[in-house]
């Protein structure tokens, strides 16, 4: 329950501050101006609120990983205008021009970033009025405590705000919502087509036309094809679809308890999970790819008591690993347009076989899980360096266990075999997407000039 | 005149105020503490036991009704889930005393279902079957049989009668299907298997000892399972919910409609007559209900054929419509049709008209009964006893699983690990999903197809969930009363206070047989030349029977001309002279024997044999409009393919050309001696990419050689656009075949291509822009003297040049959808738009001709339009709306159709469509309740939808301009022509009187399963004004497929019909004149 513990946390401390500001307020107006310190720990709250209203208004992960990215950058151009360690990302991410300056002394940096995460964050989801109670109530405190300093930073934050709204309008997200759906041709045996139980479209089909942040263009981390479909009991297609079918069946036989399945679980990370039972039919969700290395960002800027300025550049440069990850996989995605294992081992090997994950609703190659936790955990190791040993409790609150890794590296390879446990992929959908993603990691690493 | 109808009218209301102070109901309820009946069947949710353990936890209990003790009154049998069935004698007066304990009838089973009266060991008393569901959540028990003593004491001895079946039971049906004498019976089970993939149809042929439905034959009071070899499924994915028995297709036999929810298709069986069934779906049904739930069977319009309900769970309040999980999307239904082989299922009400040996026709659109909500039973009746059968409806849910706002925000946030941990919802989500307690509904039938809602006036408008449903004459004065056992709330008895404002006729069947009751025996009552037909077959209404009697209403007859009783054993007697208002027990007496006959078909048409060697099949591409325009109100790209008859290769015999799909050779057929012979012609072959949607063949005025030029279509932006240019072919002249290609100056869909005298009058109808549909493209026009006039006339499908004025010249009319007919006067060669409608007039037509259709000697014009069995609606008060613009402001335009709906306009979609291309409305709108029951006005604002350009409908029906003289005037076809688009005519003296007809064809399936299917338009021959036959009595069914042509062509003098049909055979007919 990490996260809404969190947010319990924090109401109950803003609850005194509120009252006290309550207070204040109904006196007469007295100008107070006490210091604002704020905190990484207000950062990863934010985050984590806005994680948990991307649940609620089911955003799929390519769109999570937009609205991730936008706010942390937003955040961390405003503290690379006050910290000198810090490089601006204008010139280096795609189209981005320098934000607005200021040059009133009572700019709180840290507080202006986090101002203008909020606000961008809002501006990404659908359920705006959760996102703003959430920066309501923290910018009453704020103001309450010092509101000559609140105003300035927030008359700032908006400046910037303005700038990146600007910038954000010409992503080609807004075109893309009108482009057309996913066709699906039945007549084609190697093509996608929607899965059991809710037979969603292919979401997403033109997310290649986003704009990446650092990649040249979309497909310039393409894997290679995968393995050519065919039916042939001896071809390597068809061995990659027994071997989910066979793992499957295995670790099955060993029960819920068993290793693979608690990986398959603890990384399915899947947006919306359509349950059906008859007339009845609920979803059970949890948070995305993304949201999860958001996550593995957050403990390790914890553990590795990171202040704000490091915690912000650690989430924007990994939100920016993935956004792009996310584009590039996408592109592979509606280039092979492969169809699922579950697909055909119902009509071939087992009609009545359901993998242990639900098979979520887009082409399978490559793997996406696979491919952001190559970028993500590449951009993390450069960070927080090679064995970085962690304990990961990001999926708590969803009642999974604990799990603990050596290195992000190590992570990320668990998550990408876990999508062949899950029952949801093929080896080289894994295999092949772990190293795009790396690939598009490194890309990011040597190309963002983001530390003095 | 207009004032002494006015008095009138004030007159009758005052007297209508004065007969009652207050509100009062055609039915009236009495509480339970007054009669007796406190029945009520409560259902109690716990953790282990509610809708995700058991799928049908709110199908309630069951209802039987007969005269149990033979003192004339029927008595009524209750069964419950959870709480004790409950057997009622009446006494009386509305009076009833629970006899359960002392009769035995209480049944041992954990969870009953259905309840049915019948005379199972044929000793003239009502025995009681009851339905079990055993053996999942821990339900036990079996189907039970309680043989009547004759004291008001029962013996349960299902396991004697061999009916002490235990599986997952809804309710059974007895019927002597073998016409041996005896009863047997159908036991209708269901499925519980998630219903989470589909799975291949071949399921139902693999039998499932708890799913499958039984057919138990009865071999002398013992019943033996003879499912298999009768060719009943009973498979693992059969969710039967609906069961209706009769002679369907009257031969003689009864035969069988199962209707199963979810995806599982419904079965038609038609009995062999041999002891075996073939289910005939598809044959007859284009179409059916997809959760199809209880279903009825009677005959509606007076043509001695039994019509059929399924219901299905469409709600008509626009909150609950937009908030609850409706139809598949296009591409869903397209891989459970295509892939899976599932038939052709749609959320909704369906109302099929019996047409004898040719598919049904469905229109409960058309008839006003497709959405009742969650219901469970329809049952017929002449509930006011003017003659006509009228509809009642049970319904409701105690919650509405399938609130879009539970299934994705609510539940989400309850349930979350609860379901992977122990596969349990608390309770407490599963109380989150809203009531879905709602009025029942009862619906007033006309003479015809027409039904009018009369809830709130002949019941009140009251929320309730009721399931099993039964009619009887609980009160012995002759009008039919309704009991309904409902969940969570005692049983409602509906009494009837039609006493002696009208007059009724009953029936009751005595027959010296095991079937004692006469179940399944016919009758044909003649008053003043109109049928009344009914068959006896108590067995209806949900889980449920009714009094086993038949009940005719009268209106004002003091007698019945004629009464033909068909006995079930094929014999039958006539009474004649019957007095009204009584009530009559028959026996077989001076019977003769009766011959089922075909009904006489005038076989006008005749299919013939390898279509004089026309054999060409056309193939739409895969294409799906709805894959790029997500709110286009139907697919544009889908309306070839074109066709051509005329001379080809100067030999003076008409040849044939039909357009092929794209990607799709077309077909070239040059007529010999014999019949016609496909012809390849390499340029021709060479251009299959272009869809061909209008071709036409002429003699341009330079030569005297025929030419043959075909125009293009489809919905795709194409680089070089050259996919929708012009081409014409010259077929005689090798050096110059193909004459020239011309890149379609409009660049849009060519529609319709007509070229006359020697192009003295051409005209090319531009239908859309590719992509862009709303945006209207340049047609062009031009006489010979006259220049070439380029108009954005419309979104044209038709025209014709005709004579309209009568002053020697051809005039051109024009039509199209979104537009009204419009007309082109030839004023010395050139042409003058005039407005000659004396109301505006704008359809979705789709053809025109031109026909004196009222024999006056001026032309009129039929004109083919949408019809009027759709979700669509458009009328002169309240026009169907199409509003076009950027509303995201991306740079791709939407459109929005709205329709009127108690005074305010609402979108056809529901915010997930509308959402997939507004991404904003996701922003405004972040639950579906908030989106819920708004208008159009309220959703886009005002500012948008003035900034849009508007379009609109004032008429879906298809019907006839009358010429005036200076005006027209439009008049609608009858109903039965209204099913479907009428999409082709051909004028033609098909019967050889020396007179022209004019034949009606359509059908259309470009449309998203929010709209069904409109193929339930067999064809019509238009004689007059006044004379329309449907084709399907004359040898010609034009139902079930995709009419875009209908030419007469000639052989040897002799006429045949060439009928083009979309993504289908050409097929030819020979008109025997």
């Amino acid at each position: 329950m990490l996260l809404f513990t969190k947010l319990k946390d924090n109401l109950l401390k803003i609850l005194p501050f509120l009252a006290v500001f309550l207070l204040l307020n109904s006196c007469q107006e007295k100008v107070t101006s006490e210091p604002v310190e704020v905190t990484s720990k207000d950062l990863q709250n934010a985050v984590d609120h806005v994680t948990g209203i991307m649940i609620h208004d089911i955003f799929s992960p390519p769109q999570a990983s937009r609205i991730y990215v936008y706010p942390n950058i937003a955040a961390y151009e405003i503290v690379a205008q006050n910290d000198p360690g810090y490089k601006s990302l204008s010139g280096q991410i795609a189209d981005f021009t320098p934000i607005p300056q200021t040059s009133d002394s009572l700019v709180n940096y840290p507080m202006a970033a986090l101002i203008a995460h909020m606000d961008i964050s809002r501006t990404l989801v659908f359920s705006e009025e959760k996102m703003k109670t959430f920066s309501d109530s923290l910018e009453n405190i704020w103001s309450g405590k010092n509101k000559p300093v609140f105003d300035a930073s927030k008359a700032y934050a908006m400046k910037v705000v303005d700038h990146m709204n600007q910038w954000i309008a010409k992503d080609n997200y807004a075109q893309t919502r009108t482009m057309s759906k996913f066709t699906v041709d039945i007549d084609d045996p190697s093509r996608w087509q929607p899965t059991p139980p809710a037979y969603m479209d292919g979401i997403e089909p033109h997310w290649n036309k986003i704009r990446p942040l650092v990649l040249d263009s979309a497909a310039q981390f393409k894997p290679e094809p995968p393995p050519p479909y065919s039916m042939d009991k001896n071809s390597d297609f068809y061995k990659e679809l027994q071997e989910v079918y066979d793992v499957s069946e295995e670790i099955t036989e060993k029960g819920d308890e068993s290793e693979e399945i608690e990986i398959a679980q603890f990384w399915d990370c899947n947006p919306y999970v359509s349950v059906t039972r008859g007339h009845l039919m609920f979803a059970t969700k949890k948070i995305t790819p993304g949201a999860h290395w958001m996550g593995i960002t957050e403990i390790a800027c914890k553990d590795s008591e990171s202040d704000f300025n490091k915690t912000v550049y650690a989430y924007a440069k990994s939100s920016i690993a993935m956004f792009d990850a996310f584009i590039s996989c996408w592109d592979e995605k509606y280039r092979s347009n492969l169809i699922r294992p579950e697909t055909l081992i119902n009509q071939h090997i087992d009609e009545s076989w359901k993998p242990i994950l639900q098979t979520p609703p887009f082409p399978e190659y490559s793997s996406g899980h696979s491919v952001v936790s190559g970028a993500a955990s590449t951009v993390l190791t450069d960070i927080f360096g090679d064995n970085f040993s962690f304990m990961d409790d990001t999926e708590l609150p969803f009642g999974l266990p604990v799990r603990g890794f050596d290195s992000f590296e190590a992570a990320a390879a668990e998550a990408a075999v876990s999508r062949l446990y899950g029952g949801i992929h093929y080896r080289a959908a894994i295999d092949k997407g772990l190293s795009q993603g790396q690939n598009v990691g490194r890309w990011v690493v040597e190309n963002l000039d983001m530390k003095q | 005149m207009r004032s002494i109808s006015k008095y009138l009218l004030l007159v009758s209301l005052l007297a209508f105020l004065g007969s009652c102070k207050e509100e009062k109901y055609l039915f009236e309820l009495p509480e339970g503490s007054q009669t007796g009946v406190t029945f009520e069947n409560t259902i109690t949710e716990n953790d282990s036991l509610n809708i995700l353990d058991y799928l049908y936890f709110y199908n309630g209990g069951g209802l039987a009704m007969g005269d149990v003790n033979n003192d004339g009154l029927p008595d009524l049998y209750f069964s419950g889930n959870q709480v004790k069935n409950k057997l009622y004698l009446n006494k009386g007066n509305l009076k009833f005393e629970d006899i359960t304990t002392s009769g035995g009838v209480e049944g041992n089973s954990s969870w009953n279902t259905g309840a049915v009266m019948a005379d199972v060991n044929g000793d003239g008393l009502l025995d009681i079957y009851l339905v079990a569901v055993a053996g999942i959540n821990g339900f036990e028990g079996h189907n039970e049989l309680f043989i009547n003593n004759g004291d008001n004491t029962f013996t349960e001895r299902s396991e004697e009668f061999g009916l002490d079946i235990s599986a997952y039971g809804t309710t059974a049906s007895f019927f002597d299907y073998d016409l041996d004498g005896d009863l047997d019976c159908y036991v209708l089970n269901h499925a519980v298997h998630t219903e989470e993939s589909f799975g291949r149809v071949q399921l139902r042929y693999t039998r499932n000892e708890m799913t499958g439905d039984r057919l138990m034959r009865n071999d002398g009071n013992v019943f033996t399972d003879v499912s298999e070899e009768a060719g009943i499924y009973g498979g693992i994915n059969a969710y039967g919910l609906g069961l209706a028995v009769s002679d369907f297709n009257k031969d003689g036999f009864p035969d069988i409609y199962v209707g199963n929810d979810f995806h599982e298709d419904d079965y038609f069986y038609l009995n062999n007559g041999d002891g075996t069934f073939t289910e005939s779906l598809r044959k007859y049904f284009g179409h059916t209900s997809r959760f199809s739930m209880g279903n009825d069977v009677a005959d509606i319009n007076h043509d001695g054929l039994p019509d059929l309900i399924s219901l299905d769970m469409a709600p008509e309040d626009e909150k609950v419509l937009k908030s609850s999980e409706g139809d598949d999307t296009y591409q869903t239904l397209e891989m459970r049709t295509q892939q899976y082989g599932y038939h052709y299922q749609y959320t909704r009400n369906m109302l099929f008209l019996n047409q004898g040996d040719n598919p049904y026709t469905e229109l409960a659109l058309l008839s006003g009964i497709s959405a009742t909500d969650w219901s469970w039973s329809a049952l017929f009746g002449d509930y006011n006893q003017d003659g006509e059968e009228d509809l009642f409806i049970s319904n409701g849910i105690p919650k509405r699983p399938n609130d879009l706002d539970f299934i994705r925000f609510v539940s989400s946030d309850e349930i979350k690990k609860s379901i992977n941990e122990t596969r349990l919802v608390d309770q407490k989500a599963l109380e989150m999903m809203p009531s879905g307690s709602v009025s029942n509904y009862v619906f007033e039938g006309n003479e015809s197809i027409g039904f009018s809602n009369k809830t709130g006036v002949w019941i009140p408008e009251r929320p309730s969930v009721s399931g099993a449903t039964a009619i009887c004459d609980l009160d012995g004065d002759g009008d039919l009363d309704i009991v309904t056992n409902n969940i969570n709330e005692p049983a409602s008895i509906y009494v009837n206070s039609t006493n002696d404002q009208a007059n009724y006729l009953k029936l009751r069947f005595a027959m010296d047989a095991k079937n004692s009751f006469g179940i399944g025996t016919k009758v044909e009552a003649w008053n003043d030349g109109m049928l009344r037909y009914k068959e006896l077959n108590p067995f209806r209404g949900w889980q449920a029977s009714s009094e086993p009697m038949i009940h005719f209403g009268l209106g004002n007859a003091t007698s019945v001309d004629s009464l033909k009783v068909i006995w079930p054993n094929g014999t039958y007697q006539v009474l004649s002279e019957v007095k009204t208002n009584q009530t009559l027990t028959i026996s077989p007496e001076n019977v003769q024997p009766y011959r089922y006959q075909k009904p006489m078909i005038d076989s006008l048409f005749r299919k013939v044999e390898g279509n004089l060697g026309i054999n060409y099949t056309h193939k739409e591409d895969r294409h799906s409009d709805f894959d790029y325009q997500k709110l286009i109100p139907y697919s544009v790209s889908d309306r070839g393919p074109a066709l051509a008859v005329g001379d080809l290769n100067n030999d003076g015999k008409n040849d044939v050309f039909i357009g092929g799909g794209r990607n799709q050779k077309a077909g070239l057929f040059l007529q010999n001696e014999f019949g016609y012979v496909r012809t390849n012609h390499p340029k021709i072959d060479n251009d299959s990419v272009f869809e061909d949607i209008d071709a036409v063949i002429f003699k341009p005025h330079f030569t005297d050689k025929n030419q043959l030029t075909v125009v293009s279509g489809g919905n795709r932006i194409s680089p070089s656009l050259r996919v929708l240019s012009n081409r014409t072919y010259n077929l005689t002249d090798p050096t110059r075949e193909v004459i020239f290609e011309s890149g379609d100056p409009n660049n849009s869909s060519v529609e319709r291509f007509i070229i006359e005298n020697n192009e003295t009058y051409s005209f090319e109808g531009s239908y859309t822009k590719p992509l862009d549909f709303g945006e209207i493209p340049l047609s062009t026009y031009s006489t010979r003297s006259g220049r070439l006039v380029d108009d954005k006339i419309g979104m044209v499908t038709d025209a014709t040049w005709d004579d309209f004025d009568g002053d020697g010249n051809k005039d051109l009319i024009v039509v199209g959808e979104w537009m009204p007919p419009t007309f082109f006067r030839n004023n010395n060669g050139q042409l003058i738009e005039e407005n000659l409608l004396d109301s505006p007039l704008n359809g979705l037509w789709q053809s025109i001709i031109p026909f004196d259709i009222d024999k006056d000697g001026d032309m009129d014009y039929l004109l083919g339009n949408w019809g009027m069995n759709s979700k669509f609606e458009a009328s002169q008060e309240a026009p169907m709306m199409m509003y076009y613009d950027d509303f995201d402001e991306n740079g791709t335009t939407e459109t929005i159709v709205a329709t009127e709906k108690n005074g305010a306009y609402y979108p056809l979609m529901g915010l997930n469509e509308l959402s997939a291309q507004m991404n904003f409305l996701r922003k405004k709108f972040t639950t579906y309740e908030s989106f819920a029951g708004k208008n159009i006005t309220e959703i886009f604002g005002e500012e948008a939808l003035d900034k849009a350009t508007k379009f609109e409908v004032h008429t879906l029906a298809s019907g006839f301009l009358r010429n005036n003289g200076d005006s027209f005037t439009f008049v609608q076809f009858p109903e039965m022509l209204q099913t479907a688009p009428i999409t082709a005519f051909e004028k033609f003296d098909f019967d050889g009187d020396g007179s022209e007809s004019v034949l009606a064809g359509g059908n259309y399936f470009g449309v998203i399963p929010f709209h069904g299917r409109y193929d339930s338009f067999p064809g019509a021959i238009i004689d007059s004004d006044t004379e329309f036959q449907l084709a399907n009595k004359l040898g010609l069914d034009l139902s079930l497929r995709s009419v875009r042509h209908l030419k007469v062509i000639h052989l040897n003098n002799q006429p045949y019909l060439l009928v083009i049909n979309n993504n289908d055979d050409a097929v030819v007919y020979e008109i025997k004149r």
